[in-house]
């Protein structure tokens, strides 16, 4: 499943470039503490939180995320914004809490994976 | 909140200054300035503002009026509604104790400001910013974002009372060069000077840690750590008393031996000294002849300290002959206080005493460092050891010489 696919499930809108969401989601993680992002997070990921600040596209690029799912109807701020497209990091915005966003992933058959 | 027992707190801790920084809120500052300013303690209005990512910012203002600016707006951007029963009634006191009211805003939650929005309301009232707890996975900036964010214009970032400041530089200040300053975060009068930060500053206010904070104008911060705890701290609270005992010099030895599981403190020094009844009652705690603030919890909590970690601790003293202080440690007894921030300590000693020939003598499992505060001054021909490159070339020396200890 891709990004892309994952946003429609979700009923989300997607911010960023159109073409970063053919990534592969390979997994899936939740938590709105950025530094437990950065150790457990596995690359390709898709990434569930509430966080909306900038940090997010560098924790996301770092760990090479398949992409972030802003929950709660939260919109990412304009600075997320130019740097999700500058670092191509798509973000995905849904009215789904994080408890309903996880439970359709799962339901995809996305999973959270253990230390490659 | 009690401003008079945060205030009586405070002078027990030996400190000159302290900040009242409530979460989201200024209402206590007055009251708190009030009582200290009664008692001769310096006190700065601040808040503790939680941002929309959890985030706590220390904001440091300028005055009262600044504060109280600070936190309408931070009312405005605050939701939620206390509830009693969760997080107790949020007293708005005065300074007899007495209390004025309550405020049944959610004190404890987050404002709808992201940490740019926080940062740029401090700096507009003339404030400063600074990253609270960062040693902290909650609420601390590097936990709730995962590092700081590049070109957040911070004033200085504190680590709380847990983490010893040589970690705390090295892991979280010197990417940017920010001041790294530690607290007690107080929620209680008994907590209150558990940590506290060491600044060169002509007179405690305001203005004066603001220019600390950026290092100018001959205003620096030297160090921090637990006076309570940090045997770093012990050692210059004795060295301090030498230097009240007339002392010119203080000659002061540190041995760490793991081979021989000791550790051992020695400061001698040339002051006034004193008869056999007064060494007898030094290490007495209800014994003091200062009349001025101490720094740490003097001779009889060094000694308990000592004692503790199967040490023991021993006062020669004669009057004119000066005095002799040993304390002795096992250096692996789960017990043994820290050793703490050498740095702070030679800092302190030597900005505070810039006349005082100080010899320090640090031997680690027979490597040694020496530092003597004459070399130091021959280093600064026409320039005072306060200066900002004297301190820099003093923190430079001990740096280096601390760090090959360590290998």
């Amino acid at each position: 499943m891709t990004v892309a696919e994952a946003a429609k499930k979700l009923n989300g809108t997607v911010t960023g470039v159109q073409a970063d969401t053919s990534r592969e989601v390979l997994g899936g993680y939740v938590s709105d503490l950025l530094s437990d992002v950065m150790t457990n997070a596995q690359e390709g990921d898709l990434w569930v939180t509430l966080q909306k600040h900038p940090n997010i596209v560098a924790v996301a690029h770092v760990r090479g995320l398949a992409g972030v799912v802003l929950i709660n109807g939260r919109q990412p701020e304009p600075e997320t914004v130019a740097r999700a497209i500058e670092e191509h990091v798509p973000i995905v915005s849904t009215s789904l809490s994080a408890f309903e966003a996880v439970g359709i992933l799962y339901g995809l058959g996305v999973r959270r994976r253990r230390n490659l | 909140m009690h401003p008079p027992g945060i205030v009586k707190a405070a002078l027990r801790a030996g400190v000159d200054a302290i900040a009242v920084c409530d979460h989201n809120s200024a209402e206590n500052v007055a009251a708190v300035h009030r009582a200290g300013r009664k008692a001769g303690l310096a006190v700065l209005a601040g808040m503790e503002v939680t941002t929309e990512e959890e985030v706590h910012i220390v904001a440091l203002l300028p005055d009262l009026e600044s504060a109280l600016t600070l936190q309408s707006r931070v009312y405005r951007a605050l939701p939620g509604r206390n509830n009693d029963a969760l997080f107790g009634l949020q007293v708005i006191a005065n300074e007899e104790e007495e209390v004025l009211g309550f405020t049944d805003r959610l004190l404890v939650g987050a404002t709808t400001w992201p940490v740019e929005t926080v940062v740029a309301a401090i700096h507009e009232l003339g404030g400063l910013a600074i990253a609270a707890h960062v040693d902290r996975e909650r609420f601390g900036i590097i936990g709730q974002l995962g590092m700081i964010p590049p070109g957040l214009e911070l004033d200085a970032i504190e680590v709380s009372a847990r983490t010893p400041l040589p970690a705390a530089r090295a892991q979280y200040a010197a990417p940017r060069g920010l001041s790294v300053l530690t607290a007690s975060d107080a929620h209680e009068p008994k907590d209150v000077g558990k940590a506290v930060t060491y600044m060169l500053l002509e007179r405690p206010e305001y203005a004066e840690v603001r220019q600390a904070l950026a290092g100018r104008n001959g205003r620096a911060i030297l160090g921090g750590g637990r006076p309570m705890e940090d045997l770093s701290l012990h050692i210059l609270d004795i060295a301090q008393n030498a230097v009240e005992a007339g002392a010119t010099r203080v000659d002061i030895d540190l041995v760490e031996d793991r081979a021989a599981d000791l550790l051992a403190i020695g400061v001698r020094d040339n002051g006034r000294g004193m008869d056999r009844a007064t060494a007898a009652a030094a290490t007495d705690p209800f014994f003091t002849t200062r009349t001025t603030r101490r720094v740490g919890m003097g001779l009889p909590l060094l000694a308990a300290a000592a004692r503790a970690a199967g040490g023991v601790l021993s006062l020669e003293s004669e009057p004119g002959q000066g005095t002799r202080v040993k304390a002795t440690f096992r250096y692996s007894h789960i017990d043994r206080a820290p050793l703490g921030d050498i740095e702070t300590t030679l800092m302190v000693l030597l900005a505070g005493n810039p006349d005082v020939d100080v010899l320090f003598r640090h031997v680690v499992s027979g490597r040694e460092f020496s530092l003597c505060s004459k070399d130091v001054r021959a280093a600064l021909p026409g320039e005072n050891l306060t200066s900002s490159h004297g301190l820099a070339l003093l923190r430079e020396a001990i740096r280096r010489g601390e760090s090959q200890l360590a290998r």
